[in-house]
């Protein structure tokens, strides 16, 4: 009933109890007790909410962490963000590491560094390079994969899926380390279970079924089964155990 | 499970002429249930199934509509989770073919009133028609009563995820030369099992009659009729 909304900042160590804000800010080491609703939301050092999270801007550079869910039209991360619940984030973008324990939803995501989701995520475009571990079904109109280490999604589906090398050399040293850091090896390569899309290009890939209408299988991909319903190129560095046309 | 019951995913996509980025797309919108997608281990890897007549109604019905709505309000209007704060125009409703006077003589709504109807209000009225040849006028009450009194926003929540029925049950008693027949009204998950002296009249699956409800009310929004938008703040996505 209350409409007067707050703003409110905190900085070096402070608490914040949950509530309805214009803007808040953390910096330094903050935390905000309960559930958070602000129209801006900007974390720089370490902050945490612990209860859900509800913006209109979300921007952290630093560490963050949220401890319900998230909901958001537009989140940048540089830094590390960690949500123990649900992402559903129009705008996401981080560069850095984004770890979600349910899943995403958004219209756009673009990770920099490494993601790590426990369910399923959906996007209309999906855009990373660098590494990620997807537990679930990985779907978008259009995914765009640059493998910079060790990407894996039980299931990725979708209109256009395009994974191709080169992700890897783009970007600065400090991220390269993170990557490797958190992918643990320096294999920098996609696996899933199962593939399908209309159109699907695919490097550096290993697959147990890759369905689609027109697939492109390049170098560096091991694939178990090819399903395809017009057209079928497959790269002489590939190996392809099986291929069907339907 | 009999297999001529499911449907690969391959077969729908030949089938019904769409392509994997518009099935994958209708997931996302809560068009296609999470629910339907049955994965299963074949000699060619792993593949999805679904329910064939469901699948391939629901694909007609996408595919019938989405020239008139954008794919999000389409969602809204098919899409099995129930937004309980929906409210359906009453001005709508009586247009729509299952209205009938004493159905909402039991409802208690009068037909002057011009107050939105809730969604359990219209969900009430949509189960007693499709009750109305098979039941009596006093089970019809107990089914009203039924919905109004049990059928709050978390068990509204659960039918669609549990395919929730409402069963209108008869039982007879009998012995030392008397008889008596009482009427039970259950709501339940499908597929439960009753003693052997019940007596199941009907069944009404609830998440088909939201559905149902939606979907009609989509088609009278077509029409022209303004006041059935379930949602304040939808803006215009291109």
């Amino acid at each position: 009933m209350n409409d007067e909304k707050r703003s409110a900042s905190l900085s070096g160590a402070g608490k914040l109890s949950g509530g309805d804000y214009t803007r808040v800010s953390i910096s330094g080491a903050g935390k905000v007790t309960g559930d958070l609703k602000a129209e801006a939301l900007r974390i720089s050092g370490a902050g945490k909410v612990e209860g859900r999270t509800e913006a209109l801007q979300i921007a952290v550079s630093g560490s963050s962490a949220f401890g319900g869910d998230v909901v958001a039209e537009e989140m940048r991360v540089s830094g590390a963000a960690r949500i123990d619940g649900v992402a559903r984030v129009k705008e996401l973008k981080c560069s850095g590491s984004y770890r979600v324990k349910e899943s995403i939803a958004a219209e756009y995501v673009k990770i920099s560094g490494v993601l790590r989701v426990g369910g399923d995520v959906e996007a209309d475009l999906f855009k990373t390079s660098g590494g990620f571990e997807i537990e679930g079904l990985l779907s978008a109109d259009k995914v765009e994969i640059r493998p910079g280490g060790r990407c894996h999604a039980r299931e990725i589906g979708g209109a256009r899926i395009d994974v191709r090398r080169g992700g890897y050399r783009e970007r600065g040293i400090l991220l390269d380390g993170l990557v490797r850091m958190f992918s643990g090896r320096g294999t920098a390569e996609l696996s899933a279970t199962v593939i399908e899309g209309d159109e699907i290009h695919l490097e550096d890939t290993s697959a147990d079924v890759v369905r689609g209408k027109r697939v492109e299988i390049g170098p560096g991909c091991r694939i178990g089964t090819v399903e395809y319903s017009e057209q079928l190129d497959i790269h002489p560095d590939a190996e392809v155990k099986n291929q069907t046309k339907t | 499970m009999d297999d001529d019951r499911l449907i690969s995913k391959k077969e729908v996509l030949e089938r019904m002429g769409i392509s994997y980025g518009q099935l994958y797309r209708w997931k996302r919108k809560g068009l296609i249930p999470e629910a339907w997608f049955t994965r299963r281990s074949t000699f060619t890897g792993q593949e999805t199934f679904f329910p064939r007549e469901k699948i391939i109604e629901r694909i007609e019905q996408i595919k019938d509509m989405k020239g008139d709505h954008p794919l999000d309000d389409l969602a809204d209007v098919i899409t099995m989770h129930v937004d309980a704060k929906l409210q359906v125009a009453f001005d709508q409703l009586k247009s729509l073919k299952w209205f009938d006077d004493s159905i909402l003589e039991t409802c208690r709504i009068d037909r002057g009133r011009a107050k939105p109807l809730s969604i359990q209000e219209t969900l009430c009225v949509a189960v007693l028609s499709r009750l109305r040849q098979v039941a009596r006028s006093e089970e019809l009450e107990l089914v009203h009563r039924t919905l109004t009194e049990r059928l709050d926003e978390a068990l509204l929540d659960r039918v669609a995820e549990e395919r929730l029925q409402l069963y209108l049950l008869r039982k007879r008693l009998s012995g030392g030369g008397i008889s008596a027949e009482i009427s039970m009204v259950a709501i339940a998950p499908a597929k439960v099992v009753f003693d052997p002296d019940i007596e199941q009249i009907e069944a009404v699956d609830l998440g088909h009659v939201l559905e149902r409800i939606k979907l009609d009310l989509a088609k009278e929004a077509e029409v022209g009729s303004p006041g059935g938008k379930t949602d304040q703040d939808t803006e215009d996505v291109q």
